[in-house]
């Protein structure tokens, strides 16, 4: 045993432990050169197998220095050697702390800072002038950094690169945005090494092609931590469920044994799938529970920063009581004092509730446990089917994103500016990533034409360049242009947001802009658990002050409608096919039986091998239900996809709603059902056509276009200083789509928005799959007289796609002013 | 000179035409209106920065040109917003406005400045569209870019893109450009294409108008539910 690592094995054993031998591992495949991913649960150690090895390195090759103690001065602090690069700005100072203790108890005189968009300017300013030893940094602020033009010299003595919750970024475009800051790192100093953390998922091996590119320049390995906690998952049952409305939500009536669950613990975490929702189960428990202000408290990503860190140290002290959150609480460093976990919704995926339920029973010997609470009565299946996943270790996989050019221009701006690229090159370095090993000669010509002329179809306009070719190198020379790319790098993730504050008194955090624009001045809503009256907007911000009373809306984010992953889908029609038999095995299935029960003698229970239609007619018009239980996104582009077909049969409108089990079809009149049946509604073929028309026939390309535009700096989002030569510049990203798909429509940039409609939203290999699934299966057409449970849901649901054959003209004939409150 | 597609309005005791290529026809002064064209609001884009097609300011000025053939419109008032930006006035934009302008040579045109008129300047002089500061009184008419408050002559104005949501059976949902007529004048809708849309809450007394698959069709609010 080396001199170092015994000093590390004696600071472990201060702590009471031992290096475990994942760990081990970790640190000698690092002094070997090699790089790699690790895999473990949260809290099982992974920070410091990544962590202690290049502290490791430190220590062997600075066998004198290492013997002194204390904090080292930060000017004379070695220079850049590890880049820890974290999902969440939130992570980055809980991480920053983990990190701190070691090296402070091993006396290595290093220096650790953290840079995020929360960073205060002082720090940034002493951080352009000289990087600490370690920098914990998000993937926007590392674009940031490699769009400076002494790059080269600030990564001259750079190590380790470490991508902390590696699958939570992989799945998007950061995820890319990161690939290709990976590929810029290694090509600007090829030595160092890249280690991924990551929770367990499906695809692990994906994961590390991912983070290590397609060449994998050393060695790579995946290393595989502590096996995961023992986890249970129970739910509260509603007592009387034939007394619940099994047509609409439960909203807070559960919240009696909410309070009763939160009260068998000492310190709970109430996981919503919304952030509305939080606020919403925030307030109810606060009504009842009066004496528990101050001991509980919500935490959203939206909150302003300062609050939430005040709830993460109440949980780490014990001081909270509960916190009701979202996702923004999945991750991160460990809440020791936690031990009851109680999830209100749909777990949605096996992955999402096992990392969820991980959130407690940190105490020796503690199991992990995670209650769920139905809000819908028909949610208690997908616990059912939920427990089935875990049991067979149905633990999903995160797709990583392919050839994205929106996030391509953006980096040709970011190496541009960045001390300028040889575009052979820096065509290399793409294609080294996973996400640009398939990107095409043409895609790659467009790509440098598009931040050059503007694309072959701007030639006549000269006075467009952002990049301009200088002796063979590719550089930015106008500065408004480098300052307006700065900015706009952070904004993968961000919709338009707009900050809330008191007209006299502090920020209370963001909502989406969207949300404020349907305020009225005098309009009531709820933010941050305070009811609160909208008063204006001025300067970028909605000024608010406190309202008397609570009722109001809660702001809807967007993006918060997370889809029931394919493991859940398939596990639920498992059951739902045991309850067509008869089978009511567990708690959560015998509460819905009686619910399953009027469904089967109104309409029908589908098999795992039957789609189940029914045809309903209302007030409101004809409505058909598709049953695939497939999850909303596939079901939207089956929405669309059938709403096509059929209207292509004779001129008819249609509005569509999906959800996570199927979806409707709206029409004023009848839809020829059989006629379409016969004429291949279900059919897999065909499909390369259809689904792109479909989509054209609803408006889901010209939303996905928003990220597109803003990643691709076509919007950019509004400039706190900007004169009004800045304003005229802004336009909605349709407004855009719209002049493309007239003027352009070949841009590149039009065709990925449909293709992100199909891989991500609609996750196309899927539909496809679904397709063929359905037309195997045997078509159930049943006629309810009334809405039967499994329909209800779809019935109620506001947000609607339309496809229509008819003109608009004879559309709008038959219409009216939408009243006031519909107009959101 | 009625199209079918158009719809007549009684305004001030004058018959006006609401037409669905987004403007509105006097046929007793053989005047034609059109508000907020932006034209070059695409090359103000690019000049900063910001890659768009070209092709929309070309197409939007052959839609005009159809629309005073159409009309045989003797008279072509601009209610404002005629250039986007200054940025926008860039040569090929300049020459495709002079070239149209000489196609119509016979046609008399005004320019009543809006507020995107003071930083993009009028049109140049050899363009030939006379350039005034509203109110411009044609009477019975106050012709205007921005909609004029308290009791001025009836006014024609734009301005404000104005834009309504509809609803219908199935729940069938439409958002639309507007005409929006009230009892003190009419908001016309933006002509320009790459412009953006804004809802208007119509009052009683108003009436709204929407410009859908080449006609104007009246829409009524609906029946308050209760």
């Amino acid at each position: 045993v080396s001199a170092p690592l015994r000093r590390v094995e004696e600071w472990f054993a201060e702590r009471g432990w031992s290096p475990f031998a994942f760990q081990r591992e970790v640190w000698e495949a690092y002094r070997r050169g090699e790089s790699g991913l690790i895999h473990a649960a949260t809290g099982t150690g992974k920070t410091l197998a990544a962590w202690v090895a290049p502290l490791l390195e430190w220590l062997e090759e600075n066998p004198r220095a290492a013997a002194a103690t204390g904090k080292a001065r930060r000017d004379r602090s070695p220079a850049l050697r590890v880049l820890w690069i974290t999902p969440l700005r939130a992570l980055a100072a809980d991480t920053l702390e983990a990190m701190r203790l070691p090296v402070e108890r091993l006396g290595i005189p290093w220096s650790l800072e953290a840079r995020t968009g929360d960073t205060p300017e002082a720090v940034k300013a002493r951080q352009r002038r000289r990087l600490p030893t370690t920098l914990v940094t998000t993937p926007e602020s590392l674009s940031l950094l490699l769009s400076r033009g002494d790059v080269g010299e600030l990564f001259g003595d750079l190590r380790l690169v470490v991508v902390d919750e590696w699958h939570e970024l992989m799945g998007t475009k950061r995820g890319v945005q990161t690939e290709l800051a990976l590929a810029r790192v290694r090509a600007l100093r090829p030595t160092v090494r890249t280690w991924g953390l990551s929770a367990t998922i499906g695809n692990l091996d994906e994961a590390l092609v991912t983070l290590l590119g397609a060449a994998r320049p050393d060695g790579a390995r995946i290393v595989r931590g502590v096996e995961p906690k023992r986890v249970i998952v129970d739910s509260l049952i509603p007592p009387e469920v034939e007394r619940f409305p099994w047509a609409g939500h439960l909203g807070t009536q559960m919240l009696p044994q909410v309070l009763d669950a939160i009260e068998e613990g000492e310190s709970a975490i109430v996981f919503t799938n919304t952030r509305s929702q939080t606020e919403i189960w925030y307030q109810a428990i606060l009504a009842a529970r009066p004496d528990w202000a101050g001991l509980i408290a919500l935490h959203h990503g939206s909150l302003e920063r300062k609050t939430r860190d005040w709830v993460e140290q109440g949980l780490r002290e014990g001081r909270l009581r509960c916190v009701v959150a979202t996702s923004s609480l999945d991750l991160g460093v460990d809440f020791s004092p936690v031990d009851r976990v109680l999830q209100i919704g749909s777990p949605k995926g096996v992955a999402r509730l096992l990392q969820r339920a991980g959130r407690s029973g940190h105490r020796p010997g503690a199991m992990s446990r995670v209650t769920c609470v139905p809000t819908h009565v028909l949610e208690l299946i997908e616990v059912a089917a939920v427990r089935d996943g875990i049991a067979a270790g149905a633990v999903e996989s995160r797709t990583p994103v392919e050839r994205p050019l929106d996030v391509l221009v953006q980096h040709l701006i970011t190496a541009a500016l960045g001390g300028g690229f040889v575009a052979e090159e820096l065509l290399r370095e793409v294609r080294g990533t996973r996400a640009f090993a398939g990107l095409r000669d043409d895609e790659w010509q467009w790509a440098l034409e598009f931040v050059t002329s503007g694309g072959a179809a701007l030639q006549a306009y000269p006075e467009y360049a952002r990049v301009v070719e200088r002796g063979g190198r590719y550089v930015v020379e106008n500065a408004e242009i480098a300052r307006r790319h700065r900015m706009s790098i952070g904004t993968i993730v961000a919709d338009a947001h707009i900050a809330v504050q008191y007209l006299r008194g502090p920020r209370l955090g963001t909502v989406e802009e969207s949300f404020i624009a349907r305020m009225r001045p005098g309009d009531r809503f709820v933010f941050s658990g305070k009811p609160l009256e909208f008063v204006r907007v001025r300067d970028m911000k909605a000024w608010v002050r406190k309202a008397r009373s609570t009722n109001g809306s809660i702001p809807r984010w967007m993006g918060s409608r997370l889809p029931l992953s394919g493991e859940l889908a398939a596990a639920l029609r498992r059951r739902l096919g045991e309850a067509s038999r008869g089978d009511f095995r567990d708690p959560e299935m015998e509460a819905v039986r009686p619910i399953l029960q009027v469904q089967a003698s109104w309409s029908a229970i589908p098999t795992e091998h039957q789609l189940l239609i029914e045809r309903v007619q209302s007030r409101e018009g004809h409505h058909l239900y598709f049953f695939p239980f497939e999850g909303r996104l596939v079901h939207e582009g089956l929405a669309a996809l059938f709403a096509y077909r059929i209207s292509r049969l004779r001129p008819i409108s249609f509005t569509m709603a999906s959800n996570d089990y199927g979806l409707e079809l709206l029409s004023p009149d009848a839809a020829p059902l059989e006629d379409a049946l016969r004429a291949g509604l279900l059919a897999p073929s065909n499909l390369l056509d259809d689904v792109p028309a479909s989509l054209n026939a609803t408006e889901m390309a010209r939303r996905q276009f928003r990220e597109i535009a803003r990643v691709s700096g076509l919007v950019f989002p509004g400039l706190p200083n900007a004169g009004k030569s800045a304003r005229q510049l802004q336009a909605s990203s349709g407004l855009i789509f719209d002049v493309f798909v007239r003027y352009d429509p070949d841009n590149p940039l039009v065709s990925q928005a449909h293709r992100e409609v199909l891989e991500r939203q609609l996750e196309s290999s899927r539909l496809g799959r679904t397709l063929e699934r359905l037309a195997r299966a045997d078509v159930v057409i049943t006629t309810p007289r009334r809405t039967p449970p499994l329909a209800f849901p779809l019935l109620v649901d506001r947000t609607r796609e339309k496809v229509s054959s008819e003109g608009l003209g004879d559309r709008v004939r038959r219409m009216q002013l939408a009243l006031e409150r519909e107009a959101g | 000179v009625i199209g079918s597609g158009d719809t007549s309005l009684q305004a001030a005791g004058e018959l006006l035409l609401l037409l669905p290529e987004r403007g509105v026809f006097w046929p007793a002064a053989a005047t034609l209106f059109v508000a907020d064209t932006h034209w070059g609001k695409a090359a103000a884009f690019r000049a900063g920065g910001v890659p768009l097609p070209p092709g929309t300011t070309l197409n939007g000025l052959s839609r005009l040109e159809a629309l005073v053939e159409r009309t045989r419109a003797r008279r072509l008032v601009f209610l404002g917003d005629f250039l986007h930006a200054v940025e926008g006035r860039t040569p090929s934009v300049l020459k495709r406005l002079a070239e149209w302008r000489a196609r119509h040579e016979l046609v008399d045109m005004v320019l009543v400045r809006g507020n995107h008129d003071r930083r993009a300047g009028d049109p140049p002089p050899e363009v030939g569209i006379r350039c005034v500061d509203a109110p411009l009184l044609e009477p019975p008419f106050a012709l205007a870019h921005h909609p004029p408050s308290g009791q001025a002559p009836y006014f024609l104005a734009g301005h404000l893109h104005p834009g309504v949501r509809l609803s219908g059976p199935g729940r069938q949902r439409e958002r639309l450009a507007c005409f929006w007529v009230t009892p003190r004048g009419v908001v016309l809708p933006a002509f320009g294409e790459f412009t953006g849309m804004a809802d208007v809450r119509a009052g009683p007394g108003d009436r709204v108008f929407v410009a859908a698959g080449g006609a104007v069709v009246e829409v009524q609010p609906r029946a308050q539910a209760r």
